[in-house]
């Protein structure tokens, strides 16, 4: 593939452009959106605090 | 181009970092403005400054030299760098980590890690650490621009390294986080813009195609030099031997340490905290990528392409024609590019070098400045004179540190550097946001661990750093303690990331239970 016959050589060129689609999607997906987790910030009660 | 063309592009980018610089001084109001830019910064800066910082002189001079000497393998790093350092980071740490700043009110990373653990311990510490550590880096950095600009303007390095200091400092301790950014976008967009030239323009000097050029480049095999070949070289289209010292080398050391490494550098994890919400994050997302598989794809490839174009002009391979591997590239763009690209070129090294030194310069003195000397001394507030000033001490260690450095260390110290990062705060950090049981006895035992181990490793085990440090010869009486292969080869993020995750998770077990 692309010239280069080792698949160790091609294969992260090709993984590359997948993972720049994938940005692509991701992105465009959610232009718009927050996490629902945003508005909920958790208090600090809830993380372990109890060692010292 | 001749050099009152080449003095005036010069002059017209630092009138221009000079100005954004200004604008990041004038906005700066507050500590929260100095340290993550009021925490209100657009996406798109935040996405390019990400980049920016990321990619530094280091991986465009020195990774792309290592592409030239090792080959196309060194495009798993760019693979990484992209999945790792942008999906991973701002889908898994980003958002989570923007949502704990914001809650805990944390300016730094030592500050998010310190306040999330309710341990003022784990803030200092870790500001210690970046303020150990960093220098070192920042110091490969500078190194990488003020070799460029040595060979480039022919002028002698130390002139070259001092005005390229002082040119950085000035806008970062003036213009704090917000001046940072602003130039960092403005440095990135140089920096796309030179690569995806380079790329096009290379393949017109060659006078080949894409895949014309990698059959090319797969015929050379032979040339590979006997010195690399007995490390394991097979090719510049081949990845190294499978358990050769240059396939540990180039899977363990430069992909897996930097891959891996890039998640918990402060200097990068403090972005997420500069934007408002998470769809700005989601938005940066396909940025940061585009921005990487263009910068450092291209950089690497074209690294390994180099050695057609010695091969047509001077009959050798590039580590034979340049044998200090740190100056493959600027040689090689100095000879194959015509000479007003070889002047952009150098706005694209010194960008490059410039937006990741103003970051570290920047985190450093943050680390000092808020993380430690503000917890020590029992102030309430940070203080933006102080931070200013940490910023400047740290300027001038990193500088001393560069005049110490050895030949080939750039590839080599950023490794070093993400490694020891990766080892010290990533269970930490990872664990703060996604595991909330996790003990601040855990998180404190994980720091020390992987700093602890990865340090031993240095010094004692992997030869690249023991030999050179001769401290265990000093004590043993030879360069490592174990001197069987492939563990003296073996990059130490392999041994002290497994033991600081282990830490964290048994620890927490233990603890919890009693």
């Amino acid at each position: 593939m692309f010239g280069i016959d080792d698949p160790g050589i091609w294969l992260p060129y090709l993984l590359a452009f997948i993972c720049l689609f994938f940005s692509a999607w991701w992105g465009i997906s959610r232009w718009n959106k927050d996490d629902k987790s945003d508005a909920f910030v958790k208090t600090e009660e809830e993380f372990n605090t109890d060692d010292e | 181009m001749d050099t009152f063309y080449l003095g005036l592009i010069v002059i017209l980018y630092l009138l221009s970092i000079s100005f954004l610089g200004y604008l990041g001084y004038k906005k700066t109001t507050s500590a929260k403005d100095y340290l993550i830019g009021g925490g209100n910064m657009n996406p798109i800066v935040m996405a390019l400054s990400y980049g920016a910082t990321f990619i530094s002189a280091s991986a465009i001079v020195g990774f792309g030299g290592a592409a030239a000497a090792y080959g196309m393998g060194l495009q798993w790093l760019c693979l990484l760098n992209m999945f790792m350092g942008v999906i991973v980071a701002f889908i898994i740490f980003g958002r989570p980590t923007r949502r704990l700043g914001v809650q805990f009110n944390a300016t730094t990373f030592p500050q998010l890690l310190g306040r999330r653990y309710h341990s003022k311990t784990i803030q200092v510490l870790t500001g210690f650490v970046i303020f150990l550590c960093m220098p070192l880096y920042a110091a490969v950095v500078l190194k990488g621009g003020a070799v460029f600009i040595e060979q480039m303007f022919s002028i002698d390095f130390n002139v070259a390294l001092l005005v390229f200091t002082l040119i950085i400092a000035a806008y970062v301790i003036a213009g704090g986080m917000k001046g940072v950014m602003y130039t960092d976008a403005m440095q990135a967009t140089i920096m796309f813009v030179c690569m995806l030239f380079l790329l096009f323009s290379l393949y017109s000097t060659l006078g080949m195609g894409f895949t014309e050029a990698n059959i090319a480049l797969g015929n050379m095999g032979d040339l590979v030099p006997e010195k690399f070949r007995e490390l394991g070289h097979e090719g510049w289209t081949s990845m190294p031997r499978t358990g050769s010292s240059q396939w540990y080398s180039l899977v363990t050391s430069l992909i897996l340490g930097v891959g891996i490494g890039c998640l918990a550098q402060p200097q990068l994890a403090v972005r997420f905290m500069t934007v408002e919400s998470t769809r700005q994050l989601n938005r940066g997302v396909f940025i940061g990528c585009l921005f990487l598989i263009v910068t450092v794809g291209a950089i690497y490839h074209a690294g390994a392409l180099s050695n057609i174009f010695f091969y047509q002009t001077e009959g050798k391979v590039a580590t034979e024609v340049v044998q200090d591997i740190d100056k493959i590239i600027p040689y090689f763009i100095d000879k194959s590019m015509p000479s007003w690209f070889s002047a952009l070129f150098m706005l694209c090294i010194l960008s490059a070098s410039m937006s990741t030194m103003s970051a570290l310069f920047h985190t450093m003195g943050a680390a000092v400045g808020a993380d430690v000397y503000v917890p020590l001394t029992n102030k309430k507030r940070n203080s933006t004179k102080v931070i200013r000033l940490c910023v400047l001490v740290s300027i001038i260690v990193s500088y001393i540190i560069c005049y110490v450095l050895p030949m080939n260390i750039i590839a080599r110290g950023t490794s070093i550097f993400m490694g020891v990062c990766a080892s010290t705060f990533l269970p930490a950090y990872f664990c703060a946001l996604y595991w909330r049981k996790v003990t601040r006895r855990a998180a404190i035992s994980s720091m020390w661990s992987g700093l602890l181990v990865s340090l031993f490793v240095l010094g004692f085990m992997h030869k690249a750093e023991a030999a050179p440090l001769g401290i265990c010869k000093a004590l043993f009486g030879k360069e490592v303690l174990v001197d069987v292969y492939p563990y003296y080869v073996i990059d130490p993020i392999l041994y002290a990331l497994p033991v600081s995750v282990i830490v964290i998770v048994v620890v927490t077990l233990f603890s919890r239970k009693k």
